[in-house]
């Protein structure tokens, strides 16, 4: 009874209040460190210099996808009406994947890149120029487009899965909730923007007029695209 | 040379900080908040500063009133190389630590997740950055004439840390962001405010420096009046164009 009534002190104490501070201490500890022992050592640079360059380039690709739709729609849907419920599917989607950067972008303080209205420009005339020529060449261009898309979005997957081993407190080791999801959103992606590659040969693609100059032409001006909004 | 001024433009990815464990290190400094480089640098912006002005006698004071060796000056500015014009490498050091503490002290304590009724508005935090300046507002051209000579500081730590702050200043306060051009301009905006009212804070002898805040809220209205008018003229050019774009269409279906 009297034993129970004391808190038990297994050190001598050197002061009276000491035992107080000590308990004070421990009741709120285990909390604080149980939510620390659960996190991750942060980001290395490279880590957070490479995350800050996918979330980029994929908005100013996403942005171009979505510009490029809007051109083709523009063009097509009073013209071929058949085509109307195709290109707005995909576009839809465009447009999903768009705004996913974009709040991604702001959430985590990414700046976006500095050529953005020349992104949007060169996409609309693209989509656009494509579009006038014929509707196949339309598809040939998304099929460039979404070839370029879907190799650079695999690039990504392989490196966020492989080097974002994180060591937590605790000394165990995986990836950090929000690297998972963001692998998640871009796995999803990369699906449905070669899906848009299918349906894209399905409608005739590869019966473009001057296919091979259209093709590799685009796939030449994504890259460089890429490249650029990777950097700058 | 080049990889000094992609710096500038080095911006990083901001992770979920509740996943992760706290840095050791504040900022851009090379030391966190309980090392003994915050502790020396603290007094002698709080102390010693107003006191001595920004230099080498303002450390060493704080440095004497906290009993330790003066030797611990050149501790002090293990990070950075000697500057143009043979201002000390402590000193810089000192006017770094000014920047990334203050800036830090400004957004103290805001979560930013909060919805945007609770976030304090641009022009709050921006005055509270410009409040946090008072106590050492007679020294104020020092710092500001160190902080725009050019050179390896400017580059790497003055232009960066201004840019930091109007990005901080943005993302903390109710004000909208944006994901295309307007994000730099914005930016851009919000940092030329903050130089020159710091510019008229250095010259400002009215009481409580209210003419300085006043100075900054018409400046920053004006630099968002200018958006406005911008972002206006854009809508209207789009609106006309596409109205043009289907008008000629029409004409030519009629034939």
């Amino acid at each position: 009874m009297l034993r129970n009534s004391f808190p038990r002190i297994s050190k001598r104490q050197f002061s009276r209040l000491s035992s107080l501070r000590a308990t004070n201490a421990t009741s709120k500890e285990p909390t604080k460190r149980s939510q620390n022992e659960n996190r991750h050592f942060p980001l290395s640079e490279a880590q957070a210099a490479y995350l800050d360059r996918v979330v980029r380039v994929d908005q100013a690709g996403e942005l171009g996808a979505d510009y490029i739709y809007a051109g083709q729609y523009f063009v097509l849907s009073s013209k071929y009406p058949h085509l109307k419920p195709v290109l707005q599917h995909m576009w839809d989607q465009e447009i999903h994947h768009h705004k996913t950067f974009n709040s991604l972008q702001v959430k985590k303080r990414v700046r976006p890149s500095l050529f953005t209205p020349i992104w949007k420009l060169g996409a609309f005339v693209m989509g656009a120029g494509t579009a006038v020529i014929s509707p196949q060449a339309a598809m040939a261009c998304t099929e460039a487009v979404e070839t370029v898309i879907g190799r650079h979005y695999n690039q990504q997957l392989r490196c966020l899965t492989n080097q974002f081993d994180l060591k937590k407190a605790n000394g165990s080791v995986s990836v950090p909730p929000e690297v998972n999801s963001l692998t998640e959103t871009i796995r999803q992606f990369r699906d449905e923007e070669l899906e848009h590659l299918e349906t894209a040969i399905e409608h005739d693609s590869k019966k473009a007029v001057p296919y091979m100059l259209l093709t590799e032409g685009i796939k030449g001006i994504c890259k460089a695209a890429v490249w650029t909004a990777e950097r700058i | 040379m080049l990889n000094r001024s992609l710096k500038l433009s080095k911006r990083m990815y901001h992770a979920n900080a509740s996943d992760f464990l706290k840095p050791t290190t504040l900022g851009s400094l090379v030391y966190g908040k309980d090392s003994m480089q915050y502790k020396v640098l603290s007094h002698a912006m709080d102390v010693s500063v107003p006191i001595y002005g920004f230099n080498e006698r303002a450390i060493v004071h704080s440095l004497n009133v906290l009993k330790l060796p003066s030797s611990m000056l050149s501790v002090i500015s293990s990070s950075n190389p000697p500057s143009f014009l043979h201002s000390s490498p402590a000193l810089m050091e000192l006017i770094k630590f000014h920047l990334v503490d203050k800036r830090y002290k400004t957004v103290a304590g805001i979560d930013p997740e909060a919805a945007d009724e609770e976030l304090p508005s641009l022009e709050s935090l921006l005055l509270k950055r410009l409040k946090l300046n008072a106590p050492i507002a007679s020294r104020l051209s020092q710092v500001l004439s160190q902080l725009a000579i050019p050179g390896p500081f400017l580059l790497n730590n003055a232009l960066p840390e201004l840019h930091r702050l109007s990005d901080d200043l943005l993302y903390f306060s109710n004000e909208k962001d944006h994901t295309d051009f307007a994000w730099y301009s914005k930016r851009l905006a919000i940092s030329c405010t903050y130089v020159s009212s710091e510019l008229f804070m250095s010259q400002d002898k009215s009481a409580d420096f209210s003419q300085t805040f006043e100075f900054a809220q018409e400046k920053l209205h004006r630099v968002m009046k200018l958006g406005e008018y911008y972002n206006n003229t854009e809508e209207f050019t789009w609106y006309t164009m596409l109205s043009a774009v289907n008008l000629a269409k029409s004409q030519l279906a009629r034939g």
